[in-house]
């Protein structure tokens, strides 16, 4: 397929100024383009410029079909169990040479490994793909919109999209449910309307443009399949609280401090402990209410909160706070983190 | 492949008004796709194809072919080659070749050209910077003498 051409042109192809080379992008240069090559001859015979002689070739830049889906970020969502909205945020990006609409899907996975390691174990609901209109990383139900494929991504253009599910509730600390959102490239064209499914150019290659699915494989799609996935998942983390309550005597009117008995007049103190368990969430806002029987009297101001324990010693510290009404004792931690225990203490007399 | 019909048949048409000035040199310019595949015995094999299935990524090989068919020497001789925008040069064949950057205003090896970006820093040029190729031949082609040519290239 060559052709000698001898073709007599008056001016140079090299005093044609040429745009410079812009930088190599992914996506690359527009599908159905065309790319002409010219070469040029100057020469002299016995010291009289010839004519330049020129030929070229062009062929036309075929469509490519690539695309990636990933992850944002490298680490698990961490739920907790009733959590509505819990969001698992992906990045689709468009490394076609050509404008494409991308059918989206968001999967559950049975068993297996999960995305950041822990076995998947439990199914989230109410599962829906976002498009993360304003790029924050959070779903917010006013601002981000429910996608089911993403119309004419342009080329090289990326879009960040948020797959949102509510946790069941009951679930335990270390309980995974592994997401997967796919991909698939279709035909664009027409706005707002999902195209057709794309094949790729069988048999010979034609002169005008090809397609050709150059696609990697995700987590679960094959190469060169118009599509591509990935995982994240979602960790439950809770927090698991156990209470224990203990008194001691403080003193009686008679022993005063020293080996004090337990008789009217003598002054008790009680303590109730919140032991988080270790490797789970921080519990926040625990309210702590004790009846106190009849046969008591509270002592005004004695309630102390957000005190500590050492081994299993009450220190009977903290700060003054907390309330009695109608006989009973209540209280509020504000946070008690994973792995540490903070108490409630107050005293009564007997009567 | 589209081959331009057009300037063919202007070639044929024109040639007689130069004939008495020695219209005497030819020249062939091919692209080629470098396909490389692995084979049933796990061995690469590269293979050059005709252009017809070509995307973003794929090599090049351009192949230039000259000829001085007439009867005296062709002197002065230089074979130029503008880079269409979307290939970046990716080297030649032989280090004979002449490389610009700036459109063809100034002319040598890649390493001695410098490319001023947008903010008007100076950086060395690097092979995608290139914008035109040139074989500056010292002697004269003799008559019936043959060569090719041949530079590389990527689909941007």
């Amino acid at each position: 397929m060559t052709s000698k051409l001898t073709f007599p042109i008056s001016c140079s192809a090299a005093a044609i100024a040429f745009a410079m080379a812009s930088p190599a992008l992914a996506g690359g240069t527009l599908a159905g383009s065309s790319i002409t090559n010219t070469a040029t001859i100057n020469y002299n015979v016995g010291g009289v410029a010839q004519p330049a002689v020129n030929d070229s070739e062009t062929f036309v830049v075929d469509r490519r079909i690539d695309l990636t889906v990933a992850e944002q970020g490298t680490s698990t969502t961490v739920v907790v169990p009733g959590q509505s909205n819990a969001v698992t945020a992906f990045t689709l990006i468009n490394t076609a040479n050509a404008v494409l609409d991308f059918n989206l899907a968001a999967t559950q996975t049975v068993g297996g490994t999960a995305s950041h390691g822990g076995t998947d174990n439990f199914d989230v609901t109410g599962v829906t793909i976002y498009r993360d209109v304003n790029n924050n990383g959070t779903f917010e139900s006013a601002t981000d919109v429910a996608v089911t494929f993403i119309d004419e991504l342009g080329i090289d253009a990326s879009v960040p999209l948020l797959v949102v599910a509510n946790i069941p509730a009951g679930r335990a600390t270390g309980d995974v449910a592994n997401i997967r959102l796919t991909a698939t490239a279709r035909e664009g064209g027409v706005a707002a309307t999902l195209g057709a499914a794309l094949t790729q150019t069988t048999g010979a290659n034609t002169a005008g443009m090809d397609t050709v699915f150059g696609d990697a494989a995700g987590v679960a799609d094959a190469a060169r399949d118009a599509a591509h996935s990935d995982d994240d998942d979602y960790t439950v983390q809770t927090a698991t609280l156990t209470l224990d309550k203990r008194s001691r005597i403080v003193s009686d009117p008679f022993n005063g401090t020293t080996n004090p008995k337990f008789i009217p007049g003598a002054t008790v103190e009680y303590c109730i402990s919140i032991a988080n368990a270790a490797g789970g969430a921080a519990a926040s806002n625990i309210v702590i209410t004790d009846v106190l029987p009849t046969t008591l009297t509270f002592v005004a101001g004695s309630i102390l909160l957000n005190g500590t324990v050492t081994g299993s010693t009450c220190n009977a510290d903290g700060t003054a706070g907390g309330s009695f009404a109608s006989g009973t004792v209540s209280g509020t931690l504000a946070s008690v983190a994973a792995g540490a225990t903070r108490t409630l203490v107050f005293r009564a007399t007997v009567n | 492949m589209l081959r331009n019909l057009f300037l063919f048949a202007a070639a044929t048409a024109a040639v007689p008004a130069f004939a008495q000035a020695d219209p005497s040199v030819s020249l062939a310019s091919d692209v080629m796709v470098e396909r490389t595949t692995v084979g049933p015995d796990g061995r690469t094999q590269v293979s050059l194809e005709e252009p017809s299935t070509v995307v973003p990524g794929d090599k090049l090989v351009f192949v230039l072919r000259y000829r001085n068919n007439g009867r005296q020497p062709a002197a002065d001789f230089v074979v130029t080659n503008p880079l269409p925008a979307a290939v970046a040069f990716q080297g030649s064949n032989d280090g004979s070749a002449q490389l610009s950057v700036d459109g063809g205003r100034s002319w040598g090896a890649i390493g001695d050209l410098m490319v001023t970006e947008g903010d008007g820093t100076r950086r060395a040029a690097r092979m995608e910077d290139v914008t035109h190729v040139r074989w500056t031949f010292a002697q004269p082609i003799p008559a019936g003498e043959a060569g090719r040519l041949m530079f590389r290239g990527v689909v941007r």
